[in-house]
């Protein structure tokens, strides 16, 4: 009943007229750089950051969560209207939602989406309210050893992540585990692969090389293909209300509850993210359904397993973030930065010395959805107009504010630098066809891996004794068992490959 | 075409090289005094799964090189405009190296003009439309440095203009 009463203190703050207007304007953003191809939910969070300095903590995650929300969310939008995911969560939503748009359906694809997405967040939302704090209690009694663990469960996720290439899939992300070495090392403080440079005494930092990776490859990839630089786009049919009948959203509830499931059970897992979530319940749906051949025609259902799953990851991804301080993705890790700004460390403790701020957060979350639902259905006219202005003028205008998001982090021009050579490592591995996801994990996690492992071998002076420990031993054996599981189907998918 | 029949193999010498570079800078780093891993047993470990996967790579690459130069035999090369990605960069890199010293107000108006002149399709760039860029670029340009100066307390590089 104290989560109950906390949360209802949680909707007072959220419902002030600074937080929900802020709120709005948050949403709003997020929706805008999540429906346009190349403005990705973690750019909006990063460029956002900055502007959260002057704010008081619950204000400024507040708005961050907005964005977030947002920024998921808004893919939708040009995923089925124009063809092009808007963000890597919407990839599957593509499948469904542009048949239905070229056969003019395009308001009724809009409108489950937008419902969807909606129902999607709360779900994993109301997992996270309850469950969250129970997880806390849990993870209050870890030590470097189980920490340990998890960073090394998370890390062998890249191999399931990388499956199809794995090779390639495995070397992406040693190049990231390189990179956080570099700069001072954790506990003994030893300088290491500086050249001599004191600004890498610190290392690189996290937000210019996600920047970097994410948003200046992503232009440069745009401008490879810049040909007339104009977007098109389509004639829409009208409808009444969402688009849909209410016979048509009881069939669909099934549907939902799983593709729900599959999205939060996905985002608490650290690393595997929105898009895989869509993915994996759009191929679910398409088994379990009674009609699988209408998937991929225009067919509702694939609209209502992908955008239920992506949105539900985000309740799902904060679970981690805020119990364990682990972020699942390039968004959360953010968020992660969002937290340390204000002076809140992300973790057990968060719920301890900061309860109030968490169940804002957990109030934000709800809210936002609802402002989400409103503020796309009312507004989606407007998104299109966005979606008309000339690539050539906005990618410009996008890189100097990534250059300004960068600075602003620690006001050194390091950062600006440093965000240009991760973009060029992100088009390079555009180029060579390698996958930036396990570089991106990898780089997130690889500190956090060699400072568990050094502390935990100092407290419990060698290795064979972290296993010791039960909760250390089922993530370990867990995270061998899918490295042996995935480098066995890779391997027989190859052999089938060859004799195929 | 390059990147598709070469890149593998590209892709694992890179590797091998980096990997092997880094594995020799580490056995130079001092050993810990206090714990059995010091700073060099990351850099090991990295270093030496890098360069088993980056090996590994090169030799399956080499080995299904024929079949894959067979393979994309006839294949039409993409699309690939890059001259506009090399002069985009080659701007975006001079843009972060004067941004401090010149400042952000003069090197922004100078590098936005000049970066939506490179990526503007042929039929976008008369005189009306110059006009239009220069006012979007100046518009941007002095929202950004006062937002961020006023709004949200974050002192851009000024520069030559000294204010």
């Amino acid at each position: 009943m104290e989560s109950l009463q906390l949360l209802g203190q949680g909707f007072m703050t959220v419902l002030q007229p600074a937080s929900l207007a802020l709120m709005i304007a948050g949403v709003a953003v997020g929706i805008i750089f999540g429906s346009i191809p190349g403005l990705s939910a973690s750019m909006a969070v990063a460029l956002f950051l900055p502007l959260t300095f002057s704010m008081t903590p619950t204000l400024g995650m507040n708005t961050l969560v907005a964005v977030y929300i947002g920024g998921i969310s808004g893919g939708l939008i040009s995923a089925i209207l124009l063809n092009m995911p808007g963000t890597a969560s919407s990839i599957a939503t593509t499948f469904d939602g542009h048949p239905m748009a070229k056969k003019g359906e395009a308001m009724k694809a809009l409108g489950v989406g937008i419902v969807f997405s909606f129902l999607g967040s709360i779900f994993s939302f109301i997992i996270l309210t309850f469950c969250a704090p129970l997880l806390a209690d849990v993870a209050l009694q870890f030590t470097p050893a189980e920490n340990f663990g998890i960073c090394f469960f998370a890390l062998t996720m890249v191999a399931v992540l990388a499956s199809g290439n794995m090779l390639k899939g495995l070397l992406a992300g040693m190049l990231g585990l390189m990179f956080t070495l570099v700069g001072m090392a954790p506990i003994d403080g030893t300088a290491r692969f500086t050249f001599g440079a004191t600004s890498l005494l610190n290392g690189f930092d996290q937000l210019p090389t996600l920047i970097g990776i994410f948003a200046i490859s992503d232009i440069l990839k745009t401008v490879e293909s810049m040909g007339s630089g104009k977007l098109q786009t389509m004639a829409v049919k009208k409808v009444k209300g969402f688009g849909f009948s209410l016979k048509e959203f009881v069939s669909w509830l099934p549907n939902y509850f799983r593709s729900a499931i599959i999205g939060t059970g996905i985002g608490i897992l650290p690393g595997i993210g929105g898009s895989t979530s869509g993915m994996l319940s759009y191929v679910t749906a398409k088994k379990m359904s009674k009609h699988p051949e209408e998937f991929g025609q225009g067919c509702p259902e694939g609209i209502v397993a992908t955008e239920a799953a992506n949105n539900a990851t985000i309740g799902g991804a904060m679970i981690p973030l805020l119990v364990l301080g682990i972020p699942g993705d390039g968004v959360t890790a953010m968020m992660l930065g969002g937290f340390l700004i204000h002076g809140l460390s992300a973790g057990p403790l968060l719920f301890v010395k900061n309860g109030d701020v968490v169940y804002d957060i957990f109030a934000a979350c709800m809210v936002c959805s609802l402002i989400m639902l409103i503020v796309e259905w009312t507004c989606i006219k407007g998104f299109v107009q966005v979606l008309k202005v000339p690539k050539h003028i906005l990618l410009p205008l996008i890189l100097v504010l990534c250059c300004v998001g960068a600075y602003a982090t620690n006001n050194r021009i390091f950062d600006v630098q440093s965000v240009l050579l991760f973009g060029a490592i992100g088009y390079l591995y555009h180029k060579f066809d390698l996958p930036t996801t396990p570089f991106v994990l990898c780089f997130l996690i690889g500190e956090m891996l060699e400072t568990y492992l050094r502390r935990g071998i100092m407290e419990y002076k060698s290795f064979t004794s972290f296993f010791q420990r039960p909760i250390f031993d089922v993530f370990f054996f867990i995270a061998i068992a899918v490295l042996v599981w995935s480098v066995f189907k890779e391997v027989k998918a190859s052999r089938a490959k060859k004799t195929a | 075409m390059f990147f598709k029949k070469y890149g593998d193999i590209v892709v694992g010498i890179i590797f091998m090289v980096i990997s092997a570079a880094m594995i020799l800078m580490a056995l130079q780093l001092p050993k810990s005094a206090i714990i059995d891993i010091g700073p060099e047993f990351m850099p090991l470990v990295i270093g030496g799964i890098t360069f088993a996967l980056a090996a590994a790579l090169t030799v399956i690459s080499v080995i299904g090189l024929k079949g894959k130069l067979a393979a994309l035999e006839g294949e039409e090369a993409p699309d690939c405009d890059y001259k506009r990605v090399i002069s985009s960069f080659i701007l975006m890199l001079i843009y972060v190296f004067v941004l401090q010293p010149v400042g952000f107000i003069i090197s922004t108006l100078v590098y936005l003009f000049l970066q939506i002149m490179v990526l503007s399709p042929a039929d976008q760039r008369g005189k009306k439309q110059i006009i239009q860029v220069i006012i979007i670029d100046i518009l941007f340009t002095v929202i950004v440095f006062f937002l961020f100066r006023y709004g949200f307390k974050i002192i851009l590089p000024t520069g030559l203009l000294n204010f």
